[in-house]
Protein backbone atom coordinates (compact mmCIF):
# COMPACT_ATOMS: atom_id res chain seq x y z
CA UNK A 1 0.00 0.00 0.00
CA UNK A 2 1.47 3.51 -1.09
CA UNK A 3 2.18 6.16 1.86
CA UNK A 4 1.35 8.88 -0.92
CA UNK A 5 -2.79 7.99 0.10
CA UNK A 6 -2.73 7.53 3.55
CA UNK A 7 -0.81 11.04 4.10
CA UNK A 8 -3.77 12.65 1.26
CA UNK A 9 -6.44 10.82 3.35
CA UNK A 10 -4.96 12.55 6.31
CA UNK A 11 -4.38 16.10 5.01
CA UNK A 12 -7.72 15.98 4.14
CA UNK A 13 -8.51 15.36 7.90
CA UNK A 14 -7.83 18.42 9.50
CA UNK A 15 -6.20 16.62 12.53
CA UNK A 16 -7.60 18.30 15.82
CA UNK A 17 -4.56 19.10 18.36
CA UNK A 18 -6.18 21.30 20.98
CA UNK A 19 -8.57 19.50 23.70
CA UNK A 20 -12.06 19.53 22.70
CA UNK A 21 -14.26 22.29 24.26
CA UNK A 22 -17.04 20.49 27.13
CA UNK A 23 -19.53 21.21 24.17
CA UNK A 24 -17.52 19.68 21.61
CA UNK A 25 -17.35 16.64 23.78
CA UNK A 26 -21.38 16.86 24.21
CA UNK A 27 -21.52 16.82 20.75
CA UNK A 28 -18.77 13.96 19.98
CA UNK A 29 -20.96 12.28 22.36
CA UNK A 30 -24.63 12.84 20.63
CA UNK A 31 -22.94 11.78 17.21
CA UNK A 32 -21.79 8.78 18.82
CA UNK A 33 -25.14 7.50 20.15
CA UNK A 34 -26.71 8.69 16.92
CA UNK A 35 -24.89 5.85 15.27
CA UNK A 36 -24.88 3.31 18.02
CA UNK A 37 -28.91 3.92 18.02
CA UNK A 38 -29.13 3.40 14.38
CA UNK A 39 -27.08 0.35 14.51
CA UNK A 40 -29.08 -1.03 17.74
CA UNK A 41 -32.38 -0.54 16.12
CA UNK A 42 -32.50 0.24 12.76
CA UNK A 43 -32.79 3.92 11.10
CA UNK A 44 -36.39 2.89 11.17
CA UNK A 45 -36.77 2.83 14.93
CA UNK A 46 -34.29 5.50 15.92
CA UNK A 47 -35.21 8.68 18.03
CA UNK A 48 -33.86 11.54 19.23
CA UNK A 49 -34.42 10.62 22.82
CA UNK A 50 -32.85 7.02 21.94
CA UNK A 51 -29.93 9.07 21.36
CA UNK A 52 -30.16 11.33 24.45
CA UNK A 53 -30.89 8.33 26.88
CA UNK A 54 -27.20 6.90 25.42
CA UNK A 55 -25.64 10.13 25.48
CA UNK A 56 -26.87 11.26 28.63
CA UNK A 57 -27.10 14.71 26.79
CA UNK A 58 -30.29 17.61 26.80
CA UNK A 59 -32.73 17.59 23.86
CA UNK A 60 -32.22 21.48 23.64
CA UNK A 61 -28.23 20.89 23.62
CA UNK A 62 -29.00 18.03 20.74
CA UNK A 63 -31.16 20.76 19.07
CA UNK A 64 -28.39 23.93 19.30
CA UNK A 65 -26.08 21.16 17.55
CA UNK A 66 -28.31 19.68 14.98
CA UNK A 67 -31.24 20.40 12.38
CA UNK A 68 -32.56 16.97 13.40
CA UNK A 69 -32.18 13.52 13.94
CA UNK A 70 -31.30 12.65 10.10
CA UNK A 71 -28.74 15.96 10.08
CA UNK A 72 -27.00 14.15 13.59
CA UNK A 73 -26.68 10.95 11.95
CA UNK A 74 -25.25 12.42 8.52
CA UNK A 75 -22.59 14.57 10.72
CA UNK A 76 -21.55 11.33 12.52
CA UNK A 77 -21.68 9.30 9.57
CA UNK A 78 -18.99 11.42 7.79
CA UNK A 79 -16.94 11.93 10.81
CA UNK A 80 -16.77 8.32 11.54
CA UNK A 81 -16.12 6.46 8.06
CA UNK A 82 -13.42 9.00 7.42
CA UNK A 83 -11.46 8.17 11.37
CA UNK A 84 -12.45 4.18 10.41
CA UNK A 85 -10.72 5.24 6.73
CA UNK A 86 -7.53 6.69 7.62
CA UNK A 87 -7.33 3.54 10.42
CA UNK A 88 -7.45 1.18 7.55
CA UNK A 89 -5.57 3.33 4.99
CA UNK A 90 -2.69 3.49 8.25
CA UNK A 91 -2.76 0.07 8.73
CA UNK A 92 -2.66 -1.07 5.59
CA UNK A 93 0.66 1.31 5.21
CA UNK A 94 2.45 -0.02 8.42
CA UNK A 95 2.74 -3.39 6.13
CA UNK A 96 5.43 -4.29 4.12
CA UNK A 97 3.99 -4.37 0.85
CA UNK A 98 0.79 -4.25 -1.42
CA UNK A 99 -0.66 -7.73 -0.40
CA UNK A 100 -0.13 -7.92 3.78
CA UNK A 101 -1.36 -4.09 4.12
CA UNK A 102 -4.47 -5.46 2.17
CA UNK A 103 -5.00 -8.26 4.54
CA UNK A 104 -3.43 -5.65 7.66
CA UNK A 105 -6.47 -3.07 6.53
CA UNK A 106 -8.86 -5.86 6.40
CA UNK A 107 -7.84 -7.10 9.83
CA UNK A 108 -8.13 -3.83 11.30
CA UNK A 109 -11.40 -3.57 9.54
CA UNK A 110 -12.93 -7.11 11.43
CA UNK A 111 -11.53 -5.84 14.85
CA UNK A 112 -13.57 -2.74 14.57
CA UNK A 113 -16.51 -4.83 13.69
CA UNK A 114 -16.45 -6.70 16.77
CA UNK A 115 -15.29 -4.47 18.72
CA UNK A 116 -17.63 -1.55 17.71
CA UNK A 117 -20.61 -3.70 16.53
CA UNK A 118 -23.56 -1.44 16.73
CA UNK A 119 -21.75 1.76 15.09
CA UNK A 120 -20.24 -0.64 12.22
CA UNK A 121 -24.01 -1.94 11.58
CA UNK A 122 -24.90 1.89 11.32
CA UNK A 123 -21.69 2.81 8.85
CA UNK A 124 -21.80 -0.71 6.50
CA UNK A 125 -25.87 -1.73 6.78
CA UNK A 126 -27.79 0.50 7.74
CA UNK A 127 -26.39 3.72 5.89
CA UNK A 128 -28.51 2.15 3.01
CA UNK A 129 -31.72 2.45 4.64
CA UNK A 130 -30.99 5.96 5.55
CA UNK A 131 -30.04 7.01 1.57
CA UNK A 132 -29.62 10.55 1.14
CA UNK A 133 -25.92 12.59 2.53
CA UNK A 134 -25.23 10.18 4.58
CA UNK A 135 -24.95 7.49 1.26
CA UNK A 136 -23.40 9.96 -0.90
CA UNK A 137 -20.55 10.03 1.94
CA UNK A 138 -20.20 6.19 2.36
CA UNK A 139 -19.54 5.99 -1.59
CA UNK A 140 -16.80 8.57 -1.53
CA UNK A 141 -15.56 6.29 1.50
CA UNK A 142 -15.30 3.43 -0.88
CA UNK A 143 -14.28 5.01 -3.67
CA UNK A 144 -11.13 6.65 -1.37
CA UNK A 145 -10.17 2.74 -0.50
CA UNK A 146 -10.62 1.15 -4.00
CA UNK A 147 -8.27 3.75 -4.80
CA UNK A 148 -5.85 2.69 -2.47
CA UNK A 149 -6.61 -0.37 -3.63
CA UNK A 150 -5.56 0.50 -7.49
CA UNK A 151 -1.84 1.46 -5.94
CA UNK A 152 -1.15 -2.02 -6.84
CA UNK A 153 -1.49 -1.08 -10.66
CA UNK A 154 1.99 0.78 -10.66
CA UNK A 155 3.44 -3.28 -10.02
CA UNK A 156 1.34 -4.60 -13.32
CA UNK A 157 2.21 -4.33 -16.91
CA UNK A 158 0.11 -1.83 -18.57
CA UNK A 159 -0.92 -4.85 -20.95
CA UNK A 160 -2.16 -6.89 -18.05
CA UNK A 161 -3.78 -4.29 -15.89
CA UNK A 162 -6.84 -5.54 -14.36
CA UNK A 163 -10.55 -3.89 -15.64
CA UNK A 164 -11.09 -0.51 -14.39
CA UNK A 165 -14.22 -0.86 -12.11
CA UNK A 166 -12.10 -3.81 -9.80
CA UNK A 167 -10.98 -1.38 -7.05
CA UNK A 168 -15.06 -0.70 -6.07
CA UNK A 169 -16.04 -4.03 -7.12
CA UNK A 170 -13.70 -5.76 -4.51
CA UNK A 171 -14.55 -3.06 -2.12
CA UNK A 172 -18.06 -3.73 -2.56
CA UNK A 173 -17.52 -7.58 -1.94
CA UNK A 174 -16.51 -6.95 1.12
CA UNK A 175 -18.59 -4.33 2.68
CA UNK A 176 -21.38 -7.07 1.21
CA UNK A 177 -19.32 -9.56 3.35
CA UNK A 178 -19.74 -7.32 6.58
CA UNK A 179 -23.29 -6.53 5.86
CA UNK A 180 -24.20 -10.05 5.92
CA UNK A 181 -22.69 -10.95 8.97
CA UNK A 182 -23.92 -7.82 10.86
CA UNK A 183 -27.48 -8.11 9.52
CA UNK A 184 -27.07 -11.59 11.11
CA UNK A 185 -25.92 -10.50 14.25
CA UNK A 186 -23.26 -12.89 13.86
CA UNK A 187 -20.29 -10.47 13.40
CA UNK A 188 -17.23 -12.90 14.84
CA UNK A 189 -17.80 -15.06 11.85
CA UNK A 190 -16.24 -12.43 9.88
CA UNK A 191 -12.63 -13.63 10.85
CA UNK A 192 -13.78 -16.95 8.63
CA UNK A 193 -14.00 -14.76 5.31
CA UNK A 194 -10.33 -13.37 5.70
CA UNK A 195 -8.66 -16.16 3.65
CA UNK A 196 -11.71 -15.82 0.66
CA UNK A 197 -11.41 -11.73 0.78
CA UNK A 198 -7.71 -12.08 0.24
CA UNK A 199 -8.31 -14.46 -2.23
CA UNK A 200 -10.79 -11.99 -3.86
CA UNK A 201 -8.73 -8.83 -3.19
CA UNK A 202 -5.66 -9.94 -4.23
CA UNK A 203 -6.98 -12.60 -6.94
CA UNK A 204 -8.56 -9.70 -8.75
CA UNK A 205 -5.85 -7.90 -9.85
CA UNK A 206 -2.39 -10.01 -9.71
CA UNK A 207 -4.66 -13.64 -10.67
CA UNK A 208 -4.62 -17.04 -9.82
CA UNK A 209 -1.16 -17.59 -8.17
CA UNK A 210 -0.69 -14.53 -6.21
CA UNK A 211 -4.37 -15.10 -4.70
CA UNK A 212 -3.91 -18.63 -3.63
CA UNK A 213 -0.83 -17.59 -2.04
CA UNK A 214 -2.46 -14.98 -0.14
CA UNK A 215 -5.53 -17.41 0.66
CA UNK A 216 -2.96 -19.48 1.83
CA UNK A 217 -1.28 -17.35 4.04
CA UNK A 218 -4.46 -15.68 5.48
CA UNK A 219 -5.79 -19.38 6.28
CA UNK A 220 -2.40 -19.75 7.65
CA UNK A 221 -2.62 -17.19 9.97
CA UNK A 222 -5.97 -17.36 11.22
CA UNK A 223 -5.62 -20.91 12.46
CA UNK A 224 -2.01 -19.76 14.41
CA UNK A 225 -3.51 -17.20 16.20
CA UNK A 226 -7.30 -16.45 15.43
CA UNK A 227 -8.08 -15.66 19.11
CA UNK A 228 -4.75 -13.31 18.77
CA UNK A 229 -6.35 -11.38 15.96
CA UNK A 230 -9.05 -9.88 17.57
CA UNK A 231 -7.60 -8.48 20.37
CA UNK A 232 -4.54 -6.46 19.31
CA UNK A 233 -2.75 -5.16 16.19
CA UNK A 234 -1.63 -6.83 13.37
CA UNK B 1 -45.62 -15.71 7.10
CA UNK B 2 -43.60 -16.04 3.99
CA UNK B 3 -42.41 -19.16 3.47
CA UNK B 4 -38.30 -18.47 2.55
CA UNK B 5 -37.77 -20.75 -0.28
CA UNK B 6 -36.97 -19.88 -4.05
CA UNK B 7 -39.94 -22.27 -5.29
CA UNK B 8 -39.71 -23.02 -8.75
CA UNK B 9 -43.32 -22.06 -10.17
CA UNK B 10 -45.43 -22.72 -13.33
CA UNK B 11 -44.31 -20.08 -15.77
CA UNK B 12 -46.71 -17.99 -16.21
CA UNK B 13 -48.04 -18.62 -13.26
CA UNK B 14 -45.40 -17.22 -10.80
CA UNK B 15 -45.61 -13.30 -9.51
CA UNK B 16 -43.37 -11.39 -12.11
CA UNK B 17 -43.61 -14.24 -14.05
CA UNK B 18 -43.83 -12.90 -17.76
CA UNK B 19 -42.40 -9.50 -17.67
CA UNK B 20 -45.94 -7.99 -19.12
CA UNK B 21 -47.47 -4.90 -17.20
CA UNK B 22 -50.49 -6.20 -15.19
CA UNK B 23 -53.38 -4.10 -15.24
CA UNK B 24 -53.75 -1.55 -12.21
CA UNK B 25 -56.87 -3.34 -11.02
CA UNK B 26 -59.53 -5.76 -12.44
CA UNK B 27 -62.97 -4.42 -13.76
CA UNK B 28 -65.15 -3.59 -10.82
CA UNK B 29 -68.49 -5.08 -9.91
CA UNK B 30 -69.98 -8.40 -10.85
CA UNK B 31 -67.45 -9.18 -13.33
CA UNK B 32 -67.37 -13.59 -13.00
CA UNK B 33 -63.78 -14.21 -12.35
CA UNK B 34 -63.40 -16.49 -9.95
CA UNK B 35 -62.11 -15.43 -6.54
CA UNK B 36 -58.91 -17.40 -6.45
CA UNK B 37 -57.59 -15.66 -9.86
CA UNK B 38 -58.88 -12.00 -8.46
CA UNK B 39 -56.38 -13.07 -5.14
CA UNK B 40 -53.65 -13.81 -7.22
CA UNK B 41 -53.88 -11.09 -9.32
CA UNK B 42 -54.03 -8.93 -6.16
CA UNK B 43 -51.08 -10.28 -4.83
CA UNK B 44 -49.07 -10.05 -8.49
CA UNK B 45 -50.28 -6.35 -8.18
CA UNK B 46 -48.75 -6.13 -4.49
CA UNK B 47 -45.21 -7.97 -4.95
CA UNK B 48 -44.97 -4.99 -8.25
CA UNK B 49 -45.79 -2.43 -6.05
CA UNK B 50 -43.59 -2.99 -3.17
CA UNK B 51 -40.42 -2.81 -5.79
CA UNK B 52 -41.99 0.26 -7.26
CA UNK B 53 -42.31 1.61 -3.70
CA UNK B 54 -39.29 0.77 -2.32
CA UNK B 55 -37.00 1.79 -5.15
CA UNK B 56 -39.67 5.41 -4.51
CA UNK B 57 -39.28 5.73 -0.76
CA UNK B 58 -36.43 3.88 0.01
CA UNK B 59 -36.47 1.34 3.10
CA UNK B 60 -36.46 4.74 5.57
CA UNK B 61 -39.34 5.90 4.00
CA UNK B 62 -41.65 2.74 2.48
CA UNK B 63 -44.74 2.07 4.36
CA UNK B 64 -47.71 -0.46 3.73
CA UNK B 65 -49.98 2.16 2.25
CA UNK B 66 -47.53 3.30 -0.33
CA UNK B 67 -47.65 -0.58 -1.25
CA UNK B 68 -51.29 -0.70 -1.53
CA UNK B 69 -51.98 2.13 -3.03
CA UNK B 70 -49.97 1.87 -5.54
CA UNK B 71 -51.01 -1.53 -6.50
CA UNK B 72 -55.16 0.24 -6.53
CA UNK B 73 -56.31 -2.71 -3.14
CA UNK B 74 -57.06 -1.15 0.65
CA UNK B 75 -54.62 -2.05 3.17
CA UNK B 76 -57.31 -4.87 4.73
CA UNK B 77 -56.60 -6.20 1.15
CA UNK B 78 -52.89 -6.26 1.74
CA UNK B 79 -52.97 -7.41 5.46
CA UNK B 80 -54.77 -10.15 3.89
CA UNK B 81 -52.18 -11.41 2.11
CA UNK B 82 -49.07 -10.35 3.99
CA UNK B 83 -49.07 -10.22 7.83
CA UNK B 84 -46.15 -6.85 7.55
CA UNK B 85 -44.45 -4.94 5.34
CA UNK B 86 -41.26 -7.13 5.46
CA UNK B 87 -43.87 -10.19 4.68
CA UNK B 88 -44.26 -8.35 1.06
CA UNK B 89 -40.96 -7.15 0.36
CA UNK B 90 -39.46 -10.71 1.16
CA UNK B 91 -42.48 -12.23 -1.36
CA UNK B 92 -41.26 -9.57 -3.68
CA UNK B 93 -37.58 -10.62 -3.35
CA UNK B 94 -37.89 -14.38 -3.62
CA UNK B 95 -40.03 -14.01 -6.66
CA UNK B 96 -37.84 -11.71 -8.20
CA UNK B 97 -34.59 -13.74 -7.66
CA UNK B 98 -36.53 -16.68 -9.44
CA UNK B 99 -37.44 -14.57 -12.31
CA UNK B 100 -34.10 -13.41 -12.50
CA UNK B 101 -32.22 -17.06 -12.07
CA UNK B 102 -34.89 -18.60 -15.06
CA UNK B 103 -33.63 -15.50 -17.17
CA UNK B 104 -29.71 -16.34 -17.04
CA UNK B 105 -31.08 -20.00 -16.90
CA UNK B 106 -32.99 -19.81 -20.28
CA UNK B 107 -30.01 -17.72 -21.99
CA UNK B 108 -27.44 -19.97 -20.75
CA UNK B 109 -29.58 -22.98 -22.44
CA UNK B 110 -29.86 -21.33 -25.30
CA UNK B 111 -26.51 -20.13 -26.21
CA UNK B 112 -24.42 -20.64 -29.18
CA UNK B 113 -21.94 -23.32 -28.61
CA UNK B 114 -19.39 -21.04 -29.68
CA UNK B 115 -20.05 -18.19 -26.65
CA UNK B 116 -18.89 -18.14 -23.68
CA UNK B 117 -21.33 -19.47 -20.83
CA UNK B 118 -20.19 -16.81 -18.46
CA UNK B 119 -20.39 -13.56 -20.46
CA UNK B 120 -23.56 -14.95 -21.53
CA UNK B 121 -25.10 -15.54 -17.88
CA UNK B 122 -23.91 -12.08 -17.26
CA UNK B 123 -25.48 -10.22 -20.20
CA UNK B 124 -29.04 -12.63 -19.24
CA UNK B 125 -28.42 -10.94 -15.73
CA UNK B 126 -27.74 -7.22 -16.69
CA UNK B 127 -30.12 -7.17 -19.36
CA UNK B 128 -32.73 -8.33 -17.03
CA UNK B 129 -31.92 -5.86 -14.00
CA UNK B 130 -31.57 -3.23 -16.83
CA UNK B 131 -35.10 -3.57 -17.65
CA UNK B 132 -36.28 -4.36 -14.16
CA UNK B 133 -34.95 -1.11 -12.39
CA UNK B 134 -37.12 -1.08 -9.34
CA UNK B 135 -36.38 -5.33 -8.79
CA UNK B 136 -32.82 -4.50 -9.52
CA UNK B 137 -32.43 -2.17 -6.54
CA UNK B 138 -34.92 -4.46 -4.56
CA UNK B 139 -32.06 -7.38 -5.32
CA UNK B 140 -29.17 -5.93 -5.22
CA UNK B 141 -29.37 -3.52 -2.37
CA UNK B 142 -28.81 -4.30 1.56
CA UNK B 143 -32.00 -4.73 3.32
CA UNK B 144 -32.51 -2.91 6.43
CA UNK B 145 -32.39 -5.04 10.39
CA UNK B 146 -35.93 -5.61 10.81
CA UNK B 147 -35.93 -7.42 7.61
CA UNK B 148 -33.67 -10.26 8.39
CA UNK B 149 -35.33 -12.50 6.46
CA UNK B 150 -34.55 -10.23 3.21
CA UNK B 151 -30.90 -10.75 3.84
CA UNK B 152 -31.22 -14.76 4.32
CA UNK B 153 -33.36 -14.34 0.96
CA UNK B 154 -30.54 -12.31 -0.60
CA UNK B 155 -27.94 -14.97 1.04
CA UNK B 156 -29.96 -17.79 -0.98
CA UNK B 157 -29.91 -16.08 -4.01
CA UNK B 158 -26.31 -15.26 -4.26
CA UNK B 159 -25.55 -19.44 -2.79
CA UNK B 160 -27.73 -19.76 -6.16
CA UNK B 161 -26.42 -17.60 -8.98
CA UNK B 162 -22.81 -19.25 -7.04
CA UNK B 163 -23.89 -22.54 -8.25
CA UNK B 164 -24.76 -21.46 -11.36
CA UNK B 165 -21.35 -19.71 -12.01
CA UNK B 166 -19.90 -22.86 -11.22
CA UNK B 167 -21.98 -24.99 -13.15
CA UNK B 168 -21.19 -22.44 -16.13
CA UNK B 169 -17.42 -23.04 -15.69
CA UNK B 170 -17.10 -26.31 -15.83
CA UNK B 171 -16.60 -29.15 -13.23
CA UNK B 172 -12.88 -29.79 -13.53
CA UNK B 173 -11.71 -25.98 -12.09
CA UNK B 174 -14.31 -26.78 -8.99
CA UNK B 175 -11.77 -28.56 -6.51
CA UNK B 176 -9.09 -26.03 -7.21
CA UNK B 177 -11.11 -23.32 -5.71
CA UNK B 178 -11.59 -22.34 -2.27
CA UNK B 179 -14.23 -22.50 -0.92
CA UNK B 180 -17.03 -19.79 -0.82
CA UNK B 181 -14.74 -17.83 -3.18
CA UNK B 182 -17.71 -17.63 -5.48
CA UNK B 183 -20.16 -16.54 -3.35
CA UNK B 184 -17.88 -13.68 -2.47
CA UNK B 185 -17.54 -13.06 -6.16
CA UNK B 186 -21.43 -12.85 -6.97
CA UNK B 187 -21.54 -10.75 -3.72
CA UNK B 188 -19.71 -7.79 -5.10
CA UNK B 189 -21.24 -8.30 -8.25
CA UNK B 190 -24.67 -7.30 -6.97
CA UNK B 191 -22.43 -4.58 -4.89
CA UNK B 192 -21.51 -3.55 -7.88
CA UNK B 193 -24.69 -3.26 -9.56
CA UNK B 194 -26.38 -1.82 -6.63
CA UNK B 195 -23.70 1.29 -7.03
CA UNK B 196 -24.39 1.87 -10.68
CA UNK B 197 -28.08 1.50 -10.04
CA UNK B 198 -27.54 4.39 -7.11
CA UNK B 199 -25.35 6.37 -9.24
CA UNK B 200 -28.42 6.45 -12.04
CA UNK B 201 -26.65 4.48 -14.69
CA UNK B 202 -29.82 1.36 -14.95
CA UNK B 203 -29.93 1.94 -18.66
CA UNK B 204 -25.89 1.67 -19.03
CA UNK B 205 -26.03 -1.76 -16.90
CA UNK B 206 -25.64 -3.69 -20.08
CA UNK B 207 -22.89 -1.92 -20.81
CA UNK B 208 -20.67 -3.56 -17.75
CA UNK B 209 -20.96 -7.17 -19.04
CA UNK B 210 -17.01 -7.33 -21.02
CA UNK B 211 -15.78 -5.29 -17.51
CA UNK B 212 -17.33 -7.93 -15.30
CA UNK B 213 -17.28 -10.94 -17.20
CA UNK B 214 -13.29 -10.14 -17.25
CA UNK B 215 -13.11 -9.60 -13.22
CA UNK B 216 -15.11 -12.66 -12.30
CA UNK B 217 -12.80 -13.97 -14.77
CA UNK B 218 -9.37 -12.83 -13.01
CA UNK B 219 -8.80 -14.38 -10.13
CA UNK B 220 -9.14 -17.78 -11.91
CA UNK B 221 -6.41 -16.64 -14.73
CA UNK B 222 -2.57 -16.97 -14.36
CA UNK B 223 -0.46 -13.51 -14.15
Amino acid sequence: MRQEACLTANKSLGVETTAPTPDATVREGEMEGALHVVGELGYRGASVRAVLEFSGGHRKQFYDHFDSLEDCFEQAYETWIERLGISLLEAAVSASGWGPGVQAGLIRLFRFVTEQTAIARALFVEVHVAGGAALGVHDEALERLAAALDSVRAEIEPAEAPPEATGIFVVGGIEACLCEVLAEGNQSRIWDALPELMHLAVGSYLGKEAAEEAFEGARVLLERDRAGLGSKGA
Amino acid sequence: MTRLELVTEEPGDAPFSTGEPLPRRLPPGRHGIPANLVREHQRRRLLAAMAEALAEHGYAGVTTTHVSERANVSTSTFYNHFGNLWDCVLAAYVAGAERLCEEIDAACAARDPRSAPLEVGIDAALAFLSAEPALAQLLCAQAPREAISVTAARRLLVSRLAAMLRRERGAEEAPAQPPGLDERLIDATLAFVCARIGAGEVARLVELGPELTAILDRPRRAA
